[in-house]
């Protein structure tokens, strides 16, 4: 068992005993009923892909004074697993919107901006494939990773800005009952962790397509090899 | 600094003088959006009594695409003729020849609503007022920041056509929210037009000074 192994292991664990938190400990809301269970994921993975984006944020100002491959490879790893986060986020938040507001979707300003966060760093990794690999992509990806983190901010604070549907800062503002608080810290420690984890495994992942030969190179290299005796 | 202000005077000039020999973008850029609007007139049953609801998103519609266009050739010419790396072999700070190109490019997109914000007071019917420039101008000079460091960008990478409009458009979004807003209120919608033009010149600095410190990056290789 390698140390990834073992440490998505944990991860899975530790989200069990987050579900195990979310349906079992946490008490049922009593205006919302089931679908108030949502919220402990959704915030949290929209936190967890808030921290992905920072962490974006900082390897590509890093890269740009740097250019280490270390960070370029890090800013790759934490975008993915951002947008990927982003998209559990959005998928979560329809399936609350539904039986509360009776709409999978609505233009209000957090939806909205959430979605543009989510095309902003689609875009990130659509253009870390189409540039040329290398020195390149890199820079231009680090400048795009650090206009794409405007779009957080405006997220956050989308909800106190604008007149919104969405609910507002429930944790900040200590509107939770104690149990549910408890509940949502354990979910979103998970959360973060597996989240942690995702990232370093992708960035292990990264690491090795960095260091190894590229299939042109593969093909050629076989050619040279001498032919076998007939 | 005064060295950096001839610069990119001497790029947006030269830019501008190739436009007007050649004269292919700005007559183009007009006709798209005159298409636009038939286009739009077409697909919304537009009236007297809808056209000032209809008319802002399709302002928008309108100048986003053209401006994506205009961006899109800003460093088109360049390419063609790999002058760029000339410019930039010169001792010229990379700021300066950006800033030059982002003046002309912003320059060329204003001529083209010269076209656009009189035909949609005309074919619309809708109210042609100082509010209404003031706003898609200020909006103008943040796109234009934005829209050309992109340009810059994806002008030396594959598939450029596509990746373009994909990065440039949900960061032109806040430009597109407030300035949506201001349009609106200009032509006769509530709400507070001050507030809307504030938050355009806020989103105007923070892409200014951000695509300035970019710059540097994206243009030298």
């Amino acid at each position: 068992m390698t140390k990834y192994t073992r440490l998505a292991v944990a991860a899975v664990l530790l989200m069990l005993v987050a579900a195990a938190m979310i349906f079992l400990y946490a008490p049922e809301d009593y205006l919302q009923k089931e679908p108030q269970r949502i919220f402990y994921l959704h915030v949290s993975a929209a936190i967890a892909a808030f921290a992905c984006f920072a962490v974006v944020l900082g390897a590509s100002a890093a890269y740009l004074r740097t250019e280490s491959a270390r960070a370029d490879r890090l800013a790759r790893a934490a975008a993915l697993v951002g947008v990927v986060l982003t998209t559990v986020t959005l998928v979560m938040g329809m399936l609350y919107a539904k039986p509360i507001w009776g709409t999978f979707w609505t233009w209000d300003a957090r939806l909205t901006s959430t979605l543009v966060l989510w095309i902003i760093y689609a875009g990130y990794l659509l253009l870390r494939r189409l540039a040329e690999p290398g020195r390149q992509a890199a820079r231009f990806a680090a400048v795009v990773g650090i206009f794409g983190f405007v779009d957080v901010p405006i997220v956050y604070f989308s909800v106190t800005w604008w007149r919104t549907h969405h609910p507002g800062p429930v944790i900040v503002s200590n509107a939770l009952p104690p149990a549910m608080l408890l509940a949502f810290l354990v979910t979103m420690a998970c959360t973060l962790f597996l989240a942690a984890v995702m990232v370093a495994i992708r960035y292990r992942i990264e690491t090795l397509m960095d260091e190894a030969p590229s299939p042109v190179a593969q093909v050629l290299g076989a050619e040279r090899e001498p032919e076998p005796a007939r | 600094m005064n060295r950096s202000i001839a610069v990119a005077y001497a790029v947006a000039r030269k830019d501008l003088t190739s436009e007007w020999r050649t004269r292919e973008l700005v007559p183009a850029l007009g006709q798209f959006v005159v298409l636009a609007l038939v286009i739009a007139n077409f697909g919304f049953q537009i009236d007297s009594r809808n056209a000032t609801v209809i008319a802002p998103g399709v302002l928008w519609l309108a100048l986003v695409f053209a401006g994506l266009v205009a961006f899109g050739r800003a460093f088109a010419a360049e390419r063609e003729q790999a002058s760029l790396e000339a410019m930039l072999l010169t001792p010229a700070s990379a700021a300066a020849v950006f800033a030059g190109k982002a003046v002309a490019a912003a320059l060329l997109l204003i001529a083209c609503e010269a076209v656009l914000l009189p035909a949609l007071a005309l074919m619309f019917g809708t109210p042609f007022n100082a509010a209404l420039v003031a706003a898609v101008l200020i909006a103008t000079i943040g796109m234009a920041a934005l829209g050309c460091l992109f340009a810059a960008m994806v002008a030396r990478v594959r598939s450029r056509e596509v990746l373009l409009p994909l990065l440039t458009l949900p960061l032109w979004i806040p430009f597109i929210v407030a300035g949506g807003q201001a349009v609106q209120v200009a032509m006769g919608a509530g709400g507070s037009y001050n507030q809307a033009v504030a938050l355009l010149i806020d989103f105007d600095i923070l892409f200014v000074v951000l695509t300035s410190l970019a710059a540097r990056f994206v243009l030298d290789d």
